[in-house]
């Protein structure tokens, strides 16, 4: 794949730029919605170069764990450091250190990719990201100027990554990467977010597809409100069975 | 803060993108209204030509009934406007059916005897093409005043003072004298109009008809803008907003950024409107009885009053559509919504025909209060409290916007 040709050498040089060694500490996370307990006790940890991966039924609560950690909705209590700083309790901070991708594209349709990028990020930041940096190994310098509309699906799953990247955020949260995508497109995103993993960014991903999980180094299945530990060894309907 | 500035730079290039489409239909919009006013100028014009056939059944001649009609026919003023056909019920009921007649009269033959003799039993009926009871009710008055003054009092007169001059010798002065009555009496009844003084109060304290309709025509363009502004909530994205959510952008910031731009999309498409509306008032081709000989500078003048109302009309849209899911809903939405208030606030009829509870109520909506707040304008006095409506109304729409907003970020 030409677009991951270089990712090696970049990831590298991303890397030595990136913060390195942070750790991610999610405490005894809660949320009712009325009576309906959610979540009880969420909690794990991550580190820098890591992905973790969360698996759950539908209705489990990974949306709500996911929107939680990213400042959308507010947990009833528990923590969220990301290295010693408390985000729960300073959730304008949030946005400063963690880049969230839906599922469903995020991005302006009338508008160019290039336009999209601007209303996140100024133009220095993204002339130095595109030029080498955290934006270089997603491949979208081809179609920049081109309009969303006209964009596949891949090329837009492509722009929302660099939407979210481009600051170089410590934390990417990712809402079911590559739902909806063929494989090509499945791959390409795959070795993207394996370069960001190995620049020392932390990866939490919600995913029902088997295919994310070769990117995670931790799995988690979230069931009846708390994450549990999870070892996947390539057999699907084990992990069925599991969750 | 950044990024609440990028993203309303952003919603601000949408509009850059979308402003072709909003011209488009704004060439559209003011297309038709230009056919919809010369048609309406044509139609207006014959109106002022037309006559009103009224059909007469009943033998009214040899009477003083029959010399008031004739009097209406040729002497009054209402000669210009309606024609009186004496004929048969057959034949009234025949025209009526095919249109011909726009109502017929019908005198019964002891109509005479009664009103002379003050029986009320007897009166004068009329039947009316649908449509043209207004028309009825207006040959009913003309049918009364001419009993009244012409028969009843009238002739009462008349044959009192016949009697009295026969009874006191006077027999050769009875014709000269009756001839000098009847003179006085068609001096009467061709002066009748100005019996009383009938002083036009307007539809909406103090403006003309026309100025009325001016200013409800000119504030329903923005009140039904949300129609053609379909097209700016086209792509709306649920997931945009969470991701904006998580980006620090929040509800209340979403919906400000998104409002603004969306009120620059929506004035920029009255521009053509409003410079051909000043151009026509310039040059004299629409009139106003308020604005006569002053060209467009009232109506720029105005500017700022409609310009408040266009903000509050585009919260309102802004909300609908925020509250709609998917565009279909919200156009519909925005239409039955928007035609509601307008009506209510009398932009289609007049406001002073309604009753008073209605009235009331139309008045505290949000088109009556920019009505209001417009109106106020154009009499140039005061309209404070309009102008605190319309923005408390806009204050609270893009309110409820940010909340159904915040609804939409957790539904994800």
């Amino acid at each position: 794949m030409s677009i991951c040709r270089t990712i090696g050498e970049r990831a590298v040089r991303m890397a030595q730029e990136m913060r390195t060694k942070m750790t991610v500490e999610v405490q005894g996370i809660r949320k009712a919605y009325g009576k309906k307990q959610v979540l009880t006790d969420a909690s794990f940890f991550a580190e820098s170069g890591q992905c973790v991966g969360i698996l759950g039924g539908n209705g489990s609560g990974k949306s709500t764990l996911l929107s939680i950690l990213s400042g959308v909705r507010r947990a009833d209590g528990g923590s969220f450091f990301y290295g010693e700083t408390e985000l729960l309790h300073h959730l304008g901070r949030i946005s400063d250190v963690l880049g969230y991708v839906p599922q469903a594209d995020p991005l302006m349709e009338e508008l160019s990719a290039w336009d999209n990028l601007r209303m996140w990020h100024d133009k220095a930041t993204l002339e130095r990201e595109l030029a080498g940096g955290a934006l270089a190994f997603l491949g979208i310098d081809g179609f920049l100027k081109t309009p969303v509309r006209k964009l596949s699906g891949g090329m837009r799953k492509r722009l929302s990554l660099a939407c979210a990247m481009a600051s170089r955020p410590g934390i990417l949260v990712l809402d079911e990467p590559s739902a909806a995508l063929d494989l090509v497109c499945k791959e390409n995103i795959i070795r993207c977010l394996t370069a960001y993993k190995e620049a020392g960014g932390i990866i939490l991903l919600t995913t029902h597809d088997v295919w994310d999980l070769s990117l995670c180094d931790k799995c988690l299945i979230l069931k009846e409100g708390s994450l549990h530990a999870y070892e996947y060894d390539g057999d699907v309907h084990k992990l069925a069975e599991a969750l | 803060m950044r990024r609440i500035a990028g993203f309303f730079l952003a919603q601000l290039k949408r509009v850059c993108r979308l402003l072709q489409v909003q011209m488009g239909v704004s060439l559209m919009i003011c297309s038709c209204a230009g056919v919809l006013a010369a048609v309406l100028v044509a139609q207006g014009a014959g109106e002022g030509q037309q006559r009103y056939r009224i059909g007469l059944v009943g033998d009214v001649s040899g009477s003083y009934l029959g010399f008031g009609f004739a009097a209406l026919q040729t002497m009054d003023d209402s000669r210009l406007m309606i024609e009186l056909l004496e004929m048969t019920e057959t034949e009234a009921e025949a025209a009526l059916a095919q249109g011909e007649l726009t109502a017929v009269v019908r005198v019964p033959d002891d109509f005479l005897d009664a009103i002379i003799y003050g029986d009320n039993d007897t009166c004068v009926t009329y039947s009316a093409a649908a449509g043209q009871t207004q028309l009825g009710y207006t040959v009913m008055g003309e049918i009364a005043d001419v009993a009244s003054t012409l028969v009843t009092a009238s002739q009462s007169a008349i044959y009192g003072m016949q009697r009295a001059l026969y009874e006191n010798g006077r027999a050769d002065r009875v014709s000269a004298e009756t001839d000098k009555f009847n003179l006085m009496l068609i001096n009467l009844v061709l002066s009748r109009s100005g019996f009383s003084e009938v002083e036009i109060l307007g539809y909406a304290e103090g403006l003309s008809l026309e100025a009325y309709y001016f200013c409800r025509i000119v504030l329903l363009l923005p009140l039904l803008a949300g129609l053609s502004g379909g097209v700016f909530f086209l792509y709306r994205k649920n997931a945009l907003a969470g991701m904006l959510k998580a980006g620090g952008v929040g509800a209340l910031s979403q919906i400000v950024g998104e409002y603004l731009a969306y009120l620059g999309f929506l004035c920029a498409g009255f521009l053509l409107p409003v410079f051909l509306l000043a151009q026509g008032l310039e040059r004299a081709l629409i009139s106003l009885p308020e604005w006569e000989g002053v060209g467009a500078a009232p109506f720029l003048a105005l500017l700022p009053a409609f310009f408040m109302a266009t903000a509050m009309f585009a919260a309102l849209q802004f909300f609908l559509y925020e509250l709609a899911d998917g565009i279909v809903n919200g156009l519909m939405l925005q239409l039955f919504v928007g035609a509601g208030m307008a009506y209510l606030a009398g932009y289609f009829y007049p406001s002073a025909f309604f009753p008073q509870r209605l009235r009331s109520v139309g008045a505290f909506l949000p088109s009556g209060a920019a009505a209001r707040l417009v109106e106020g304008s154009f009499l140039e006095r005061s309209a404070q409290g309009a102008g605190v409506a319309v923005i408390v109304w806009l204050a609270v729409f893009l309110l409820l916007a940010a909340v159904v907003r915040q609804r939409r970020i957790l539904r994800g």
